[in-house]
């Protein structure tokens, strides 16, 4: 189970820095395709750079963008990164402690569930419409609709981990996610002991 | 108020007040406003992806985030930071100068004051409470109160975002922080020495000059960064946007060619934990969308334009009052929220007011930083805090003649529009 | 009895020609039975959405684009394509001959709107920062090597090619920097924009190429209509009809004076050889991907409705 965990999670941290990488990059070739341009030759004489080829990249970057925030929310943000306004929450007996983490858990999951259906509803019409420009790299098959379902899984799980959220701490309290502060310190630590020069 | 927008704002507090993630809150808050208005609540997912698939320019967040962590692991914070230290280490008070010259130069690179807290930050108040010659909760105080410069000179996410909200150019809103920026960097470094005289903090061993210059070819390439972004951005090579695209582009090739210091495994981290932070981020401003569709559809920033338009107040106080109020709202909210979802409700306002909307929104962002030191809710006390074991009261007593000092010289930008607009009047604003 | 609620969602801002002549025929003239709500600077809902937040019944009204609809309808196209509207005359004459039929029963079927009016945008000229002496553009070749910002989509990018230009993507809030510090050489926009977004003060001159003459149309909800009766309907499209003569009228004028405005403030304003233009954008066209979604013979029969 531990391992099946853990692989998972590798998993999914693997394809955000996928994307991170690929939004990334890409914005790097349309600054070097723009400033080629200028120069119309290069166009000519390497048709690889031709700028018309590059149309797709500033919205290949936000379509990397909003799967980055859904995909990551769903599978890679935990409780500690979110921005929480948690001066009550650390400040409070842990038996209240418990119910405020069961009380939000069970306000998103019923919330996020009963959104699912509604919002596909309102991302049928995305069926029929085009991409801007994402036609060169995907072809005309890929419509909004396509790119927009990532919320709709995001919907899903998020709504699961506070279901579970909620059962967890009705059985065991929620004292495991305290702390958080001191969780970013011993981050931060690691990455300066992982970057120290040679 | 409708019933429905009241349901919706209590949601939203009682939520958020027991500790669910901001994001969240708004996002059942919206949920509950329009099931209590009879819309579709299919209408919350939709404006979400939309307003997140249509603006371009919030893609500099992600990448200024990844800009900043480079930076942070791949040892070019530690080479600025010697230099500084050969710099201004040499005058009383000397640490603390480079504190915030540290922070100046550091701010011309991360967009974020908590990247530069938690880097450079850590690294200094260590230094500085080893020295000997000041009290932590000092040494923690002046480091708080420099990072929130960070996000004032270019580049800066939290202008980014205003200029999401506001339609104004971000090119000028990032030349506008400049002056204010340096302003603050001399007042802090003037009660610096103040406080070290009157204090009689000893003074740091000086760097020999001799070393001086080896310390400035070491950092040299890092200095240059900001150069290299301001010309990208003014001299018409890059947008603001892929401006963020070369500034992690530039410090991933100093990181891991020039300076040898970050391994593959390194940047694939740095990849993950930029795409976890981007996450975060980008799920609060999807949620401030929709809080902006509610607001939209109450009418509401147009009523507030209406009812203060009828009280007559005149620009300056109109100013000087939505000041106080986002100070007071600083010590409780986070600055993105208050960026987000508080300031668009004054915009028209300050269109009708004919408030330069450049100055409006760097005094707005210079006052959300300032929020960022002000307890009981000051995420830079609370990251110090962490990364150092400083208690917090002894930081929050330090650092309250600084979060003075800063007030007025907030109050100087609000008074004196040409220090935020002289530079962007200079490459053309028309404002 | 209560009013029909017509909430209206648009980018522009409120004073823009077409938020005038909303605001001061169509309102009014609907007053008696509809309360008309109107939304500018896209704050209700995003740029590009509000079809499909009417389509799904939770908006009433729109001011929409030829070049929004073909995102769904790529026949629509043809209205987008360079040189295909002659004229503002033109532009109307087409949108209520029965050529345009099988366009409005589509967008009826499927997405649930209805267009009840065109609206004029202008026409859409090429706006430069090299002055005149050191660029004279007569025909498409003298625009090589130019980079000239074009709103984002594949459309519009190959409108700007066609031109002969080489079309850049950019924010709109991004252009007057761009301009200024020469990130890129030109825009392309109706001249009221040029004076609005201020671009004169950036460039030098602007080549009259009349390449698109840009139109809207105004958007309202199938349900909303089926829901009025027949008196309603009329009211209506009049007010609809009202709004779009009005507005096409203060545009046209103000596109006349803008000229000699521009002219004062240094440009240069003159006149390329608009038939090599038009033959080499039409000829581009033609041969695209675009042409091949146009109903046959379509193009004929606008091109005879022109002169
Ligand atoms: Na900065
Ligand atoms: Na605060």
């Amino acid at each position: 189970m531990g391992t099946i965990t853990r692989w998972f999670s590798r998993a999914t941290e693997f394809v955000a820095a996928i994307l991170m990488a690929a939004m990334f990059a890409t914005f790097i070739i349309q600054i070097t395709i723009r400033y080629t341009a200028r120069l119309s030759w290069i166009g000519e004489a390497v048709p690889f750079l031709a700028p018309d080829r590059y149309g797709w990249t500033l919205e290949f970057c936000l379509l990397m963008w909003v799967w980055i925030v859904f995909w990551g929310n769903a599978f890679i943000v935990r409780q500690r990164d979110h921005v929480t306004f948690d001066i009550l929450y650390t400040h409070v007996a842990p038996n209240v402690r418990k119910w405020f983490a069961i009380i939000s858990g069970v306000a998103v999951c019923v919330a996020l569930l009963a959104s699912i259906e509604p919002t596909w509803s309102r991302f049928a019409i995305l069926r029929l419409k085009s991409t801007a420009t994402l036609d060169q790299l995907f072809g005309p098959d890929l419509k909004m609709r396509g790119i927009y379902s990532i919320y709709i899984a995001f919907l899903v799980i998020v709504a699961l981990r506070y279901g579970w959220r909620a059962i967890n701490a009705y059985r065991n309290g929620a004292e495991a996610d305290l702390h958080h502060y001191a969780e970013i310190a011993e981050e931060t630590d690691e990455e300066f002991q992982t970057a120290d020069p040679k | 108020m409708s019933f429905e927008f009241a349901a919706c704002i209590l949601t939203l507090f009682f939520l958020a007040g027991i500790g669910t993630p901001v994001a969240y809150s708004i996002l059942v808050a919206s949920i509950v406003y329009l099931f209590a208005s009879g819309q579709s609540i299919g209408i919350a997912g939709k404006q979400l992806m939309d307003g997140l698939y249509q603006s371009f320019i919030l893609l500099a967040v992600p990448l200024f985030i990844v800009a900043a962590n480079i930076m942070n692991a791949g040892t070019i914070s530690d080479r600025l930071l010697r230099f500084c230290i050969g710099l201004v280490g040499r005058f009383r008070g000397g640490l603390g100068h480079v504190n915030v010259v540290a922070s100046l130069i550091f701010s011309g690179m991360s967009g974020s004051a908590v990247a530069d807290a938690a880097g450079i930050g850590k690294i200094i108040i260590d230094m500085m409470t080893k020295s000997g010659h000041y009290t932590r909760g000092y040494a923690a105080a002046i480091t708080a109160a420099s990072a929130t410069i960070g996000p004032i000179i270019p580049p800066s996410i939290p202008m980014v975002l205003y200029a999401l909200v506001s339609n104004t150019s971000i090119g000028y809103l990032f030349l506008g922080g400049i002056l204010p920026g340096l302003l603050m960097g001399v007042v802090l470094m003037g009660m610096n020495y103040f406080i070290a005289s009157r204090r009689q903090f000893g003074m740091e061993d000086p760097v020999p000059l001799k070393d001086l210059p080896a310390l400035t070819v070491n950092a040299f390439p890092a200095l240059l960064m900001p150069a290299i972004l301001l010309y990208g951005i003014y001299g018409g090579v890059t947008t603001p946007t892929e401006a963020a695209a070369v500034a992690a582009f530039y410090a991933l090739l100093l990181a891991a060619f020039f300076y040898r210091a970050l391994s593959l495994k390194a940047f694939y981290r740095i990849l993950v934990e930029s795409a976890r932070s981007s996450a975060a981020v980008g799920l609060v401003i999807g949620g401030a969308l929709i809080l902006n569709f509610i607001v939209a559809s109450e009418n509401i920033p147009n009523m507030m334009a209406g009812a203060l338009l009828d009280l007559d107040v005149s620009p300056i106080v109109f100013l000087i009052g939505v000041n106080i109020l986002i100070l007071l709202l600083g010590c409780v909210l986070d600055a993105t929220t208050i960026i987000l979802v508080i300031i668009p409700l004054f915009l028209p306002t300050c269109r009708e007011l004919g408030i330069d909307l450049v100055h409006f929104g760097v005094v707005a962002v210079v006052n959300c930083m300032i929020g960022l030191i002000t307890p009981p809710y000051g995420i830079l006390l609370f990251v110090i805090n962490a990364v150092t074991h400083i208690p917090l009261g002894e930081i929050i007593r330090e650092v309250i003649p600084f979060l003075l000092l800063l007030i007025v010289a907030l109050l100087i930008l609000i008074l004196v529009p040409e220090v935020v607009l002289f530079l962007p009047r200079q490459l053309g604003y028309q404002g | 009895q209560d009013k029909v609620k017509l909430r209206l969602s648009a980018v522009q801002s409120e004073t823009d020609q077409r938020s005038v002549a909303m605001l001061e025929k169509f309102g009014p003239m609907v007053a008696d039975f509809a309360e008309f709500e109107p939304h500018w600077n896209g704050t209700l809902y995003a740029q590009g959405t509000e079809l499909e937040a009417i389509a799904s019944g939770d908006l009433e009204m729109s001011i929409t684009s030829a070049q929004e609809l073909a995102t769904f309808f790529p026949e629509f196209s043809i209205f987008t394509a360079g040189y295909v509207h002659q004229d503002a005359a033109h532009q109307v004459a087409v949108f209520n001959d029965p050529l345009m039929d099988p366009f409005k029963k589509k967008v009826e079927d499927e997405l649930g709107v209805k267009l009840l009016s065109v609206m004029y945008l202008g026409r859409r000229q090429v706006n430069l920062r090299q002055p005149k002496e050191e660029r004279t553009v007569m025909t498409p070749a003298d625009l090589a090597g130019v980079n000239l910002r074009m709103p984002g989509t594949d459309a519009w990018q190959f409108l700007g090619k066609a031109l002969g230009a080489n079309p850049t993507p950019m924010a709109f809030t991004e252009v007057y920097t761009a301009l200024s510090t020469g990130s890129v050489d030109g825009q392309d926009n109706p001249l009221p924009t040029v004076v609005d977004a201020k671009f004169y003060e950036v460039t030098k001159q602007i080549v009259l190429t009349s390449h698109l003459v840009d139109l809207n149309y105004i958007a309202l909800s199938k349900a909303a209509w089926d829901a009025m009766t027949p008196e309603q309907q009329e009211k209506v499209q009049a007010a609809a009809d009202a709004a779009a003569d009005f507005g096409r009228e203060n545009q046209l004028k103000k596109e006349e004076e803008l000229v000699a405005f521009l002219e004062e403030q240094g440009l240069e304003v003159y006149e390329p050889d608009v038939a090599a233009f038009r033959e080499q954008v039409q000829k581009m066209y033609l041969e695209s991907d675009y042409a091949a979604t146009w109903p046959e013979g379509v193009l004929d029969k606008i091109n005879a409705l022109g002169n």
